[in-house]
């Protein structure tokens, strides 16, 4: 099978992180700061991603700020020739520390929002992060940096998403993600808490619509339908194996954030092997490339070239069988879990007892 | 949203910026890339936040000889709104 290069390279480059947000994508099981990687390490691994044909890298974690070399890394990705984003919540980016990023190289910044109000922003991440960040968006406008606004919805936040947008607007951002929570793990933890109702959803999209038009030109709105609610599956980082290749904190390299989750996959590290080898033989990314792994209905499907069947990682977290087409497709067998998910959707604030994000031992 | 106008001075976006994918050119920005070729390539390597819309198709006049000024403003004008749009083009 013609294998065609990865796009873009996602860093975690830390698990560590300042905030304890109920819907973090990193799993369950961390990985401590004595497991990183070194910086030459990563050095080595953005050159062997350019090669590879790789375009954009994404540093992210935990908190990417967290590593003390995080300059070091922006002007080597940025060096290697990748367009170089970071994927941030801004604490513990001071001004100057910040400008030496973009004199470094950075290319684009997207800083993450819990709300456009303190209280319950502080309230979902589980520390005093909000007035900070609206500090650093002022910051951030001053410098010739690309800037995006990623706003996290779900079921407590979602019924003030126009004051959310107007929030966003002041930020002057060039764009606004609104991110519904994806249900992976500590969001799947706080499933029932996060997932929004229906209704909150057709309204959601009405507004989006509506604010599309009214800021187009000056702020682009990207917002994605929450796949629980959507008829077919997401094409999940765009196939698996296909566009992206995730690098965790200790070197692992995944198809995918959650990917660590799925049992009987051993999955290789950039320490003892190149990208290139990772990505044309490694036995893992290799698991749920092309067509062969599906089981009907997605194998008959005509739409299967366009979804791969939905996502690996949540099909093996719902129905415990990584080859089973996604439960969130309305052609799946095992959907009734999807809709009974939704059924038991609950929880006013008063009521709510978060698993908030621990941190790495 | 604003209008292009003759004296207007198209430049790439805050965060979009040249790149080369294999050899051909390639025009990144935050989410993704695009692929620009032949007149579109041409239009976007002149945007470079100086020149105004009416020089940009003076020379584009030049370059393609025989094509009617007219013409080209159109072309350049909805080409470089339609890149706004995307907020890959700033003017």
């Amino acid at each position: 099978m013609l294998i065609s290069n990865p796009l873009a390279l996602i860093a975690e480059v830390t698990h560590r992180c300042p905030l304890h947000c109920v819907y973090c994508s990193n799993p369950l099981q961390m990985i401590g700061a004595k497991a990183e990687l070194s910086t030459e390490d990563w050095v080595r691994v953005f050159q062997e991603a350019r090669a590879l044909g790789i375009l954009h890298l994404h540093l992210t974690g935990g908190e990417p700020v967290a590593r003390r070399d995080l300059s070091e890394l922006v002007e080597a990705g940025h060096t290697a020739g990748l367009y170089t984003n970071l994927i941030t919540s801004g604490i513990g980016l001071p001004e100057a520390r910040l400008a030496a990023l973009v004199d470094a190289g950075l290319d684009h910044i997207q800083l993450s929002f819990q709300d456009s109000r303190e209280e319950p922003a502080n309230w979902i991440a589980g520390t005093k992060a909000h007035a900070n960040k609206v500090v650093l968006s002022q910051a951030i406008r001053k410098l010739r940096v690309a800037f995006t606004v990623n706003l996290v919805v779900h079921r407590q936040n979602l019924d003030h998403l126009e004051e959310m947008i107007g929030f966003a607007e002041t930020l002057k951002p060039d764009r606004l993600e609104i991110a519904h929570s994806q249900y992976y793990g500590w969001a799947l933890k706080n499933r029932n808490t996060l997932m929004p109702t229906r209704e909150q959803l057709e309204k959601c999209m009405r507004i989006v619509e509506a604010a599309q038009g009214r800021l187009a030109g000056q702020m682009r709105i990207d917002c994605v339908i929450p796949d629980y609610y959507a008829r077919y599956p997401k094409a999940c980082m765009g196939g698996w194996g296909r566009r992206l290749i995730l690098v965790d904190p200790a070197g692992q390299a995944l198809p995918c954030h959650a990917a660590g989750v799925i049992p009987g996959i051993s999955f290789d590290n950039v320490s003892q092997h190149s990208l290139q080898w990772i990505w044309n033989e490694s036995p893992a990314f290799q698991r749920f490339r092309g067509e062969s792994w599906m089981p009907e209905p997605c194998r008959s499907c005509e739409r299967r070239a366009e979804d791969f069947g939905g996502c690996r990682c949540q099909a093996f977290l719902l129905t415990g069988d990584a080859s089973a087409t996604d439960p969130v497709c309305t052609l799946a067998p095992s959907h009734h879990l999807v809709e009974s998910a939704q059924a038991v959707t609950q929880g006013e604030r008063e009521s709510v007892a978060w698993s908030y994000r621990s941190n790495p031992q | 949203m604003e209008v292009l106008l003759d004296s207007s001075q198209p430049r790439l976006a805050p965060g979009c910026r040249w790149g080369k994918e294999g050899e051909e050119p390639v025009v990144l920005f935050p989410e993704g890339m695009i692929r620009v070729q032949g007149t579109g390539q041409s239009i976007l390597e002149l945007c470079d936040g100086k020149r105004t819309v009416h020089e940009i198709v003076n020379l584009l006049a030049d370059k393609y000889g025989g094509a009617e000024p007219a013409k080209i403003r159109g072309d350049v004008g909805s080409f470089l709104q339609a890149l706004r749009q995307k907020r890959i083009i700033d003017y």
